[in-house]
């Protein structure tokens, strides 16, 4: 894989959206996937966070996967999780979703997502890569997420990928990035670690943390399911994508705007899940239903205050122009 | 986080993206002081906005240390002032993207022109760098601005490494401080030279003076009372006859002579060097570099005394003391 096809800057943590009887809410995500397309570099599938992918299905992680392959079509890297909680179960999963894209006969471009420790501790796991990289074409992009590793029942001793098994895996031809979670020190041993990869791109997992330094290859942003088109504009300033960092008249009131309008947002949804966005967006007509509809007093007001904060900022949201 | 933890956040962020580019410093800087060293032009900087801004410091160190360097704005390079720009040249260009579209137009006409290019950027892939003889990689992890409002990491980046190159080149041209203070201008010593004689002189209670006639004795106590290692000798009328050095004096003694009861014409040296009060600073170093003298008196066209000049205040006398012509700082 050429590295330019690498995505560098936006990469939405998509929302997973469900039907009530389980399955993909096809329309809702085509309503979503479309509205968020001119604005990102990649989607982000089943993910562990907003794609609940720790809790779905096979079928379901095959599904959405099948859908947005046919909505996306091809116009941008899409990013699939494919861990589970068993080297087994991942190694399925991986064949399932491969045999979704031949079956498509699908040519764009897709990259596997894993988070190794979720399910293989470090020992063996460059050889565990090289097996299971042999099976497919497509490239990967790991995960380093201590959080996510700690939440398990039976955690590992380590919860982070060994700065020195990150360099023998970066040499591996078809892992080529990491999604990075932790310590500011931890990630610059990362980025010694591979230096020698002049290809091999760590993003930002931690979207407050690219909005306070980003990191100049992109962050996983969970935000942009709300707010697509004010993070672009940060993340584009941030990762100087249009080449022009000139100051044309009113570019930082611009940007302080959606600077200001993302951290409105986030300091109210920082402590909800997918459901919490999933409400939002059932609320402004675009998915179907919420998942796990939270009906507490308190999720209700701060939805209408998400909302509220999108009306108020609609040059930076791309729901009005869609509906 | 409270301020002083987000002060050493930041400094920690820029600090890391200056050891980032320690292991990644490799051949191609070598390929590009090498360059510079052969060219028979000028090394032009070129870069928009902050890069902009790097690029116009990172050339004036070049200019100060030897290497004849200027900048170009991008922008008014596609408006005519391209035509600074010969193939002798090398045009340095910094975009951490290696994207800005100003850049990009201009760089295939400098190619075109025959100019070699050689590249700051973080885009190692980018049109910039495609069209580039040699790229240095000056990219870092992040920035520590938020938002991307201003860059920092990446211009303290690539600050640091104009400064390494300019480095560099001192120590291959085996550049000197005497190398230094020539193509200094805009410095403390360029602007005292660019000053008056007569702003810089001794004059009136300040300006050792004794008349002809006078013992050498005097003439001792009147070059120790007024500290600048010399007296003028003068007539009635005070037009200058000679000048009385510590040197003057040391020769004297080597000749085993009774100086202190000779007079001051037996051992001065007569018709001293001198110059106009209007004349440059500058002039009269040149005039003490040529005859070798640290002493020089202002003198009207009647041979008048107006004034005296020593070589230390010429040069700044906190940075520099007499110790055999050289400078010690």
């Amino acid at each position: 894989m050429a590295a330019t096809q690498l995505p560098k800057g936006l990469i939405v943590d998509l929302i997973t959206p469900l039907s009530k009887d389980g399955g993909i809410d096809g329309k809702g995500l085509e309503r979503h996937v479309k509205g968020l397309m001119p604005y990102v570099q990649a989607i982000f599938l089943a993910g562990p966070y907003m794609g609940e992918g720790t809790g779905l299905g096979p079928d379901q992680r095959e599904e959405l996967f099948h859908k947005t392959l046919l909505i996306v079509q091809s116009r941008l890297p899409v990013l699939v999780w494919i861990s589970r909680a068993t080297d087994e179960e991942t190694e399925t999963t991986l064949l399932l979703l491969k045999k979704r894209i031949e079956a498509l006969k699908y040519a764009g471009p897709v990259l596997w997502v894993d988070t190794p420790l979720y399910y293989h501790s470090n020992r063996g796991l460059e050889s565990h890569y090289k097996k299971i990289s042999s099976l497919v074409e497509e490239p990967f992009v790991l995960i380093n997420d201590p959080v996510l590793v700690r939440g398990k029942d039976q955690p590992l001793k380590r919860i982070n990928i060994r700065t020195s098994i990150l360099k023998g895996l970066a040499s591996i031809e078809s892992i080529k990035g990491l999604i990075f979670f932790g310590s500011l020190d931890r990630s610059y041993n990362y980025r010694k670690a591979v230096r020698s990869c002049i290809d091999f791109r760590i993003y930002d997992g931690d979207e407050s943390r690219f909005l306070e330094h980003p990191s100049l290859n992109g962050v996983l942003s969970k935000g942009a399911n709300l707010a697509p088109a004010a993070w672009k504009t940060i993340t584009a300033s941030s990762l100087n994508l249009n080449g022009n960092l000139e100051d044309y008249p009113d570019r930082m009131r611009q940007i302080l705007d959606a600077g200001r309008y993302l951290n409105d947002l986030k300091n109210i949804y920082k402590g909800y899940g997918p459901g919490f966005f999933k409400q939002v967006l059932s609320k402004t007509g675009l998915i179907e239903h919420p998942a796990s509809p939270d009906d507490s007093e308190k999720c209700a007001g701060d939805v209408e205050r998400i909302i509220g904060l999108m009306e108020e900022h609609r040059n930076y949201t791309s729901f009005k122009t869609q509906s | 986080m409270g301020v002083i933890e987000q002060v050493k956040e930041v400094l920690k962020i820029e600090a890391q993206g200056i050891l980032d580019l320690v292991d990644r410093v490799g051949p191609e800087f070598e390929d590009a002081v090498k360059m510079i060293l052969r060219s028979k032009g000028r090394v032009i900087l070129t870069g928009m906005g902050k890069s902009g801004l790097v690029g116009r410091k990172i050339s004036a160190t070049l200019n100060s240390t030897g290497t004849p360097s200027l900048f170009m704005h991008p922008a008014e390079a596609i408006h005519g002032d391209l035509g600074m720009v010969t193939r002798d040249d090398i045009v340095l260009a910094i975009s951490n993207s290696g994207n800005t579209q100003e850049i990009n137009k201009l760089l295939p006409i400098i190619k075109q022109m025959g100019a070699k290019i050689i590249s700051f950027t973080g885009g190692l892939n980018s049109p910039m760098a495609n069209v580039s003889d040699v790229i240095i990689d000056v990219g870092v992890e992040r920035e520590a601005c938020p938002m991307g409002l201003v860059p920092t990491t990446s211009t303290t980046a690539t600050l640091a490494m104009g400064d390494a190159l300019a480095v560099v080149l001192i120590k291959l041209r085996q550049f000197s401080q005497k190398d230094f203070k020539k193509f200094h201008p805009g410095g403390s010593l360029g602007e005292r030279l660019t000053t008056k004689v007569k702003e810089v002189m001794f004059t009136d209670d300040h300006m050792p003076v004794v008349r002809a006639g006078s013992l050498v004795k005097d003439a001792i106590m009147e070059i120790d009372s007024k500290g600048i290692g010399a007296t003028v000798v003068v007539d009635d009328e005070k037009r200058i006859l000679g000048i009385l050095t510590d040197g003057d004096l040391r020769r004297a003694l080597i000749g085993q002579k009774d100086i202190h009861n000779m007079k001051v014409e037996d051992v001065m040296t007569v018709a001293p060097k001198s110059i106009d009060e209007d004349s440059s600073a500058a002039e009269a170093l040149g005039i003490m570099e040529l005859y070798g003298i640290t002493h020089l008196i202002v003198s009207d066209r009647d041979a008048g005394l107006k004034g005296v000049l020593h070589l230390h205040d010429l040069l700044g006398r906190e940075d520099f003391k007499l110790n055999g012509g050289h400078a010690v700082t």
